[in-house]
Order: structure tokens, then sequence, then C-alpha cells
């Protein structure tokens, strides 16, 4: 038997479609893995990098609860808040101080977004700048923000 | 006296020789020409031609001396062709040898290795046609693979009887590599395609090169099992070759091992030629066949990459469709030269490199499928 029948008797369309298929398939597939692989290296060597992202976005359950109070970024309370805050941190430094003194107690303190807080109350002029990289408490100003609030 | 030297002559091959056993005489002085002085694929053609011509050496049958008869030495021998073992230690030689490194920074490259292995398939459909019996035309249709030692393995567990004319073809075939394919190259691409430059390949870590293997044996031979003596020695040599503890057996693998494979590999099939087994019209049929697989083969993944064209923002070289064949590394040699010949600044040898990889893998997986549809 020879020709159109002997492949059609032979099933020799479905063999050629079939192994086509598959073969196309199974590198596509590799393909696509293989291409992924330095991504999820990348992945693999920076997930210190990850968790830590991922710590911020969703807290863990359990973890134990800080009682500064927290406050999103984007929700930074306003100037007499944070002086009601910083005020007992300043108490224990000794004037003049230099703000990364302050900036390591908050941090200690677990207080949130410290550098973001020290730079309000900067603006507010409650820290006041003596010009040679020291700066001192205005208590003035810090009450009348706290009044305020 | 002269009646025992009567006898003697009458057993000489110069008294026992037809014409067959001289054309196939001439067939093995033509390899070992093509191999030596052209340097034509030597490694393959040295010890396929000069198997041709102890094979083709007419004896008396019945004294334990040809391939074919049980006991003789050719024939023990010739067990490492038709139980698939030499082509399990090829790939494992070629695995150690094989650098994923191109492959792996342009994945995308893989689809044209899947492409050219059309010609399978095709040809496939051809043999069936022409009135091969569906194992046999499985086996010639594996020519298009353009990889010798997954025609000879499909073959022997396929279609044992005709080893020798499809290893031939096949061998024959990936020789001619610059004879066959930059006519199909040239036909299938305008000059401004063949001269489009491939960006700079990134570099790729050693950590990926080690995952590759694992990644590759898992997702290749789950899919097509009966992949596994070829694909799984393949990735098992690539894996001692990048782990870098093993170096000894890596070496050994890349070296002696596949030179060792490779030699009783071709000589024995040369043997396998024998004039009365060799020269049939089946025979002549498969060359035909395996010719058409192999421009088929190179067609297929020309034309893909001009389609894959249409839908990449970065255009691919279509020459490099022509590597998707798994002649490593003849093809990519092959493209790159077309390339050069275009644009002496044009490079595409690694790139070809990737593709020609990717059809060493795709014809495994071929080999692998068609074998599973006759079990």
């Amino acid at each position: 038997m020879i020709g159109i029948e002997n492949i059609t008797n032979n099933n020799g369309w479905a063999m050629a479609a079939v192994g086509a298929s598959i073969v196309f398939l199974g590198l596509v597939l590799l393909s696509f893995v293989i291409s992924q692989i330095h991504k999820l290296l990348k992945l693999w060597e920076d997930k210190e990098k990850y968790l830590d992202r991922l710590k911020k976005w969703a807290p863990a359950a359990g973890e134990e609860k800080s009682d500064a109070p927290i406050y999103k970024e984007s929700r930074l309370p306003a100037a007499g808040e944070l002086a009601g805050t910083y005020r007992p941190l300043v108490e224990k430094l000794k004037e003049p101080f230099e703000l990364p003194q302050l900036f390591e107690l908050a941090k200690k303190m677990d207080l949130p977004h410290p550098h973001l807080s020290i730079q309000r109350l900067q603006e507010a002029d409650i820290l006041v700048a003596q010009g040679d990289g020291t700066f001192i408490w205005d208590n003035l100003k810090a009450n009348e923000g706290l009044n305020n609030v | 006296m002269f009646d025992l030297f009567l006898q003697f002559l009458t057993n000489t091959g110069y008294f026992l020789a037809d014409y067959r056993h001289y054309i196939m005489l001439v067939v093995g002085c033509t390899f070992l020409y093509l191999g030596t002085a052209k340097k034509f694929e030597p490694l393959l053609l040295v010890p396929i031609g000069f198997g041709i011509l102890v094979g083709n050496i007419p004896f008396f049958k019945g004294f334990g001396i040809g391939i074919y008869e049980p006991n003789s030495v050719l024939h023990y021998l010739y067990f490492g062709v038709t139980t698939g073992v030499y082509p399990s230690i090829v790939f494992l030689g070629l695995g150690a040898m094989t650098d994923f490194s191109s492959l792996l920074a342009q994945p995308k490259l893989m689809l044209l290795g899947a492409a050219a292995q059309m010609g399978i398939y095709f040809t496939l459909l051809g043999a069936l046609f022409l009135g091969f019996l569906p194992k046999e035309a499985a086996s010639i249709a594996i020519i298009g693979g353009a990889d010798g030692p997954t025609s000879i393995f499909l073959t022997a567990k396929l279609a044992p009887h005709l080893i020798g004319p499809i290893a031939i073809a096949a061998y024959s075939y990936m020789a001619l590599i610059p004879v066959i394919q930059p006519p199909i190259m040239l036909l299938l691409t305008s000059k401004k395609e063949r001269l489009i430059k491939m960006p700079p390949a990134r570099q790729v870590s050693k950590k990926e090169l080690l995952i590759f293997p694992v990644v590759g044996v898992l997702l290749c031979c789950f899919l097509a099992p009966t992949a596994l003596p070829l694909l799984g020695m393949l990735f098992l040599g690539n894996f001692l070759k990048e782990c870098g503890v093993v170096n000894r057996l890596a070496n050994t693998a890349q070296s002696a091992i596949i030179d060792t494979a490779t030699i009783f590999l071709g000589f024995t099939v040369g043997c396998s030629t024998q004039a009365d087994v060799f020269l049939t019209p089946k025979a002549l049929g498969i060359f035909f066949l395996g010719a058409i697989a192999f421009s088929i083969a190179t067609a297929s993944g020309v034309i893909f990459a001009k389609i894959m064209n249409l839908f990449l923002k970065e255009k691919i070289n279509p020459l490099l469709g022509a590597a998707g064949v798994s002649a490593v590394p003849g093809s990519a040699r092959e493209v790159h030269l077309m390339g050069l010949k275009e644009d002496p600044n044009n490079f595409l040898l690694m790139h070809g490199m990737a593709c020609n990889s990717s059809g060493v893998i795709g014809s495994a997986i071929c080999a692998g499928i068609l074998w599973s549809f006759f079990l």
C-alpha cells in the first residue's frame, strides 16, 4: 500500500500532528522556564531585601506591638503631636545635641518614621539649628504645637 | 598442491566479490577522501569510511566473520549500536562538551530548534506515502533531526534492519551541510534579513548553568520518558561539566569516553553496510527521503524565524533558523559563515550554537515521542 491511503491507514496524520505539537510544547515550556531561572535566582539572592519589604507591607501576626503610636507615612502626625512624642527623648539628651543622636534614640524606641518626624519638627522650628551641626529643643514652639493638637 | 592453491583462491575476496562490493568500496573510499582531504566531519566519516571498507570485504558466510553473524567479533562490537548503548554514551560526552550559556542567554532561540524538527514529521508522512512500514517511516523521519546518534538509537529500537542505510544517510547529510544548507538559506531570506545583527548575549551565571541540566532533564523526560537514554545522559554529562567538583569525570566523558564510543559507533555502522544488505531499493528510498528531511528541517527553521520576526520588536536573523537542526556545530558554523559573507562584522556563531543545542534536545525528544507511538 502506498500514497495517502498508507498515511491514513497507519495513523500518519495524527502521529505527525501530535508529535510536532508535543515537541513544540516541550521546548516552549523549557524555554519559558529557563528564561525565568535568572529572575528566580535574583529573587533568592536578594531575599532579605524582599522579605523586609514584605514585612513592612504585612506585619506578621503575633508580632510584639510597640507602645509607640503607629501611623502610616502618608498620615504623619502634626508637628505638635510629634513634639509630645519626641520631648521625652530630647530630655534624655544633653543640649545641644546632634540629630543622629535623636534619630538613634527614636529608632531604639521603635518610633515609626523617625527621619520624617525629625524633619517635620525641624520645619516647625521646634528643633532649632545652632549653625554648628547641633540642635536645641524650642520648648515654647513645642508647647504651642501641643496646644493646637 | 595445485588443488589446494585453487581452493585457496576460491576462498579469497577477489574471487567472491561482485559489482556491489566494488560499489561499496568506492563509497568507503569517498568517505575517507571527504573526511581526510576535504575535512568534512572527519571524526565521523573516517571511522565510517574505514568500516565500509572492512564490512565489504567478501568472505565465506558461516565462519563467524561478518557483522551479521552471531559470535563474530564485529557482531559483539555492533551490539552497542543495536542496543542503543553507543548513542547514549555519545550523548554523555556531548553533554560534557556543550556550553548551554548561549541558549540560557536567549531562550527564545529554543523555538527555532523546535521548528526545525518539523522536517521529521513531514518526512514521516513522506515515508508512509512511499509505502514504508510505520516503524521504518519513523526511523527514516528522524534523519530530519540531523543527529546521527539519535537516528541510530531510534532505528535500533524500531527498525534494526535499516540501521546501516539510515546511519549512513544521517552522517552523510551532516557532512554535506555546507552543500545542502546554504542554497536553502539564500532562497528563503532576503539580503536585508541576512544583515540583521543579533544583540550581544547577556552574561549567564554559574548557578544558571548548574540548574539548567536538572530542570532540563526533569521537564523533557517527564514529557517524553522514552527520551531518557539520550537526554538523561546528555544532561548528566552537562551537570558533570558545570558542577565543577567532578572535573576528572567531566574531562573523561568529553574526551576518552566519547572518542571510544565514536570510534566503535562509526566503525561498526560502516561495517553494517555490507553490499548485499545495503544496496537495496529501500536504501535508495532512504537516501532520497533523508535529503528531503534535512532540507525541510532547514527550511522550517528559517521560515519560523521569519514568522517570529513578525511579532518581535527586536528582530532575529532568520539564518539562525537553519541552525535549529541538531548537527553540532556544523550548521551553526554554516550560518555564521553566511552571516559573515553578507557583513564581515556580523557574528552569528554563538547565537547559532544556541539553536543547535536546542536542536539536539528537540531531536532527542522527537525520537522519544516516535518510539512511544509504537510501544
